[in-house]
């Protein structure tokens, strides 16, 4: 689903260059649910914005379903953008002017969907997240867990391959925290590649596997070991791996 | 393109103040701009009549004399026994009054007594024999006067009679409709009849400063002394103008001290001041309208950068959604269109009132639907490129901007 080799950022200014990516290499497969971690400066969200084409990488290779995205126009990246991939922001993005309605319509709106069609997937959407009934209200009219759970359906409105969530529970409390990950969960369990970025170690271990950056870096590699990998690989891998 | 006006609408409505002030100054400048242009359309086709003078090489001066002993007729008939023989003159006569100025004389013209029936108002033209040629007016029916039926009353001997007057064709249709106006018998003032023996084309005469009727005009066979001056009237040949008017009024000085040369209007000048006032309202109401409507378009530019400037986190969202450049240009022009919709709207009603206020109290034609239709094209083509730069700046907001924490 997502490969990057070697994948160099550098951010410049007159004085400094800051090497955000440094021969940054990883490989996710669909249907996998991989966190991303590490400190603050880490690199994290360059990383996010580079596996979700909202920047360009200064050198390496990588491809998003095949599909390789160096060079690529600005209206091709957008078209990926739009087709490919969900995000889940941190604080939600939202557009205030629009109702929750209108906001998961934005980027169906974008695809050039027939009308029904809009109506059919953002209702499903809305349905999955347990917003229905609040269709018609504004994001500032919802709690913070609520105005995740629409940012999701926004996500997933257009049936996405992968679903990128930068600290998709930065701004909530514990209670709601879980819930957002449990709906990111069975999202994957449907089959939609996550990558979650978070610095949360709790959160991180929830995933199939933990990528640790540091200084723009694959530190490590951790497979996860707890209750996600158990539910991933069955009763009997459940079983053998608590041995 | 991936908008329909449902969202752009719940957006507009949720923050509508600034929107709401640029479309009432849409439809304020619309309604200025729509009735400012009728004004100044009317003004320039009332400037862009024929005079039906030859302007470019007729001159007139005012020769007045204040010894006592000064005798019009025969002063005016040196005078002009020298113009006439002069080279590079055409024409040249004694009248009173100057076409296209103010200074001449009108009077009122009926086909009946003044208490018997209606009346118009008409240009009054005192010319002796050689008037019409100097003119350079051809008649369309009848003849000219006759040296011998020029009348030159005095102060001892006014004699009201006329007898005979030729009119323009416009006072002749006015006064007779589709009739034959020739050998009717006419009333000038509260004189006795007199009857028309010679129609001419239109030309506009003193002291009707170019309004509506400034085509009837009334040519009276007279040489007015009971004044103590007179004007001449010249026509050059063509491009003599300047040198006969040189040689003329060195003559006049030369030949009696006396004399004096009081002014000198060339017909081409006079045309000019006579629409001055015209102009000067023409161009104050396309610098007014000028003015609203670079107001109004840097308005238009001021909300669209303030909205650049207050979305650029939701424009950077849109971005990340999978919006294009394209789109999110298109997304500041459509909710510009529906500001300038709704001022448009506005707009109409607010010109049609204005004009209809305008006819009702200065008697201007009724507002053309055509100068709203060009209005609002106008309007909405430049309020369109004022939003045009606001909108490529949000354009151009990257899509990272969407995960920056603020």
């Amino acid at each position: 689903m997502l490969e990057m080799h070697n994948i160099s950022k550098i951010y410049r200014t007159d004085l400094i260059e800051t090497h955000a990516l440094r021969e940054f290499s990883l490989q996710v497969a669909a249907g996998e649910f991989i966190a991303v971690s590490g400190p603050s400066g880490s690199g994290k969200t360059t990383f996010l914005n580079v596996a979700g084409l909202l920047e360009t990488f200064d050198s390496g290779t990588y491809k998003l379903d095949g599909q390789d995205i160096r060079g690529l126009s600005d209206n091709a990246r957008s078209r990926i953008r739009n087709e490919k991939i969900g995000f889940v922001f941190q604080s939600f993005n939202l557009i205030p002017d629009l109702d929750i309605f209108d906001n998961v319509d934005v980027p169906l709106r974008y695809r050039g969907m027939k009308a029904a069609e809009r109506t059919a997937r953002i209702a499903n959407s809305l349905e999955l997240v347990g917003l229905s009934s609040r269709m018609r209200h504004l994001p500032a009219q919802l709690s913070g867990g609520q105005q995740q759970r629409a940012a999701i359906a926004r996500a997933i409105a257009g049936d996405p391959a992968l679903i990128l969530a930068d600290e998709p529970t930065g701004n909530l409390d514990s209670l709601m925290a879980r819930q957002i990950m449990d709906l990111l969960e069975k999202i994957n369990s449907m089959g939609t590649t996550v990558v979650l970025v978070t610095h949360d170690p709790e959160l991180a271990r929830r995933a199939e596997r933990n990528i640790h950056i540091i200084d723009g870096l694959v530190a490590d590699t951790v497979p996860a070991s707890g209750a996600r990998r158990r539910e991933r690989q069955g009763p009997a891998h459940a079983e053998s791996a608590t041995d | 393109m991936a908008l329909t006006s449902h969202p752009l609408l719940s957006a507009l409505r949720r923050n509508p103040t600034g929107a709401v002030l640029i479309a009432l100054q849409i439809g304020i400048t619309l309604a200025i701009l729509v009735n400012a242009a009728a004004i100044v359309t009317h003004a320039l086709q009332k400037m862009d009549r024929p005079t039906g003078l030859d302007t470019r090489d007729t001159f007139a001066m005012e020769v007045a004399d204040l010894s006592r002993q000064f005798n019009v007729y025969s002063a005016s008939s040196a005078d002009l026994a020298y113009l006439r023989h002069l080279p590079g003159v055409a024409a040249a006569s004694v009248i009173v009054g100057i076409p296209l100025t103010d200074d001449g004389g009108t009077t009122t013209v009926g086909r009946l007594p003044e208490s018997q029936g209606p009346t118009i108002t008409s240009a009054y033209l005192p010319v002796d024999q050689q008037g019409l040629r100097t003119l350079d007016v051809p008649l369309v029916a009848g003849r000219d006067f006759r040296a011998s039926e020029i009348r030159v009353p005095t102060v001892a001997h006014p004699d009201p009679r006329i007898g005979i007057v030729i009119v323009t064709q416009a006072l002749a249709n006015a006064l007779f409709a589709h009739r034959s106006a020739l050998g009717q018998s006419i009333y000038l003032g509260g004189r006795t009849p007199s009857t028309i023996i010679g129609i001419t084309r239109n030309f506009m005469g003193p002291q009707l400063g170019g309004g509506e009727h400034a085509y009837d005009t009334v040519l009276v066979p007279e040489i007015v002394t009971q004044y103590a001056a007179y004007d001449l009237l010249v026509r050059t040949q063509p491009g003599k103008r300047a040198v006969v008017l040189r040689e003329a009024k060195r003559h006049i000085d030369a030949a009696d001290q006396n004399a004096v040369v009081g002014y000198t209007w060339t017909l081409s000048h006079a045309k000019y001041r006579m629409y001055s006032g015209l102009r000067n309202l023409a161009v104050f109401l396309s610098f007014l309208t000028l003015v609203m409507l670079v107001l109004c378009c840097l308005g238009i530019f001021g909300l669209g950068t303030f909205n650049v400037v207050t979305r650029t986190r939701q424009i950077g969202i849109r971005r990340a959604l999978g919006a294009r450049r394209r789109d999110i240009v298109t997304l500041f022009l459509a909710e510009n269109a529906i500001t300038v919709s709704a001022g448009a709207i506005f707009g109409c009603f607010l010109a049609l009132g204005i004009g209809q206020w305008l006819t009702t109290h200065d008697g201007l034609a009724r507002l053309d639907p055509w100068y709203l239709l060009v209005g609002v094209a106008v309007l909405a083509l430049t309020s369109q490129l004022a939003v045009w730069q606001p909108a490529r700046r949000a354009a151009r907001i990257p899509p990272a901007v969407a995960t920056r924490t603020i």
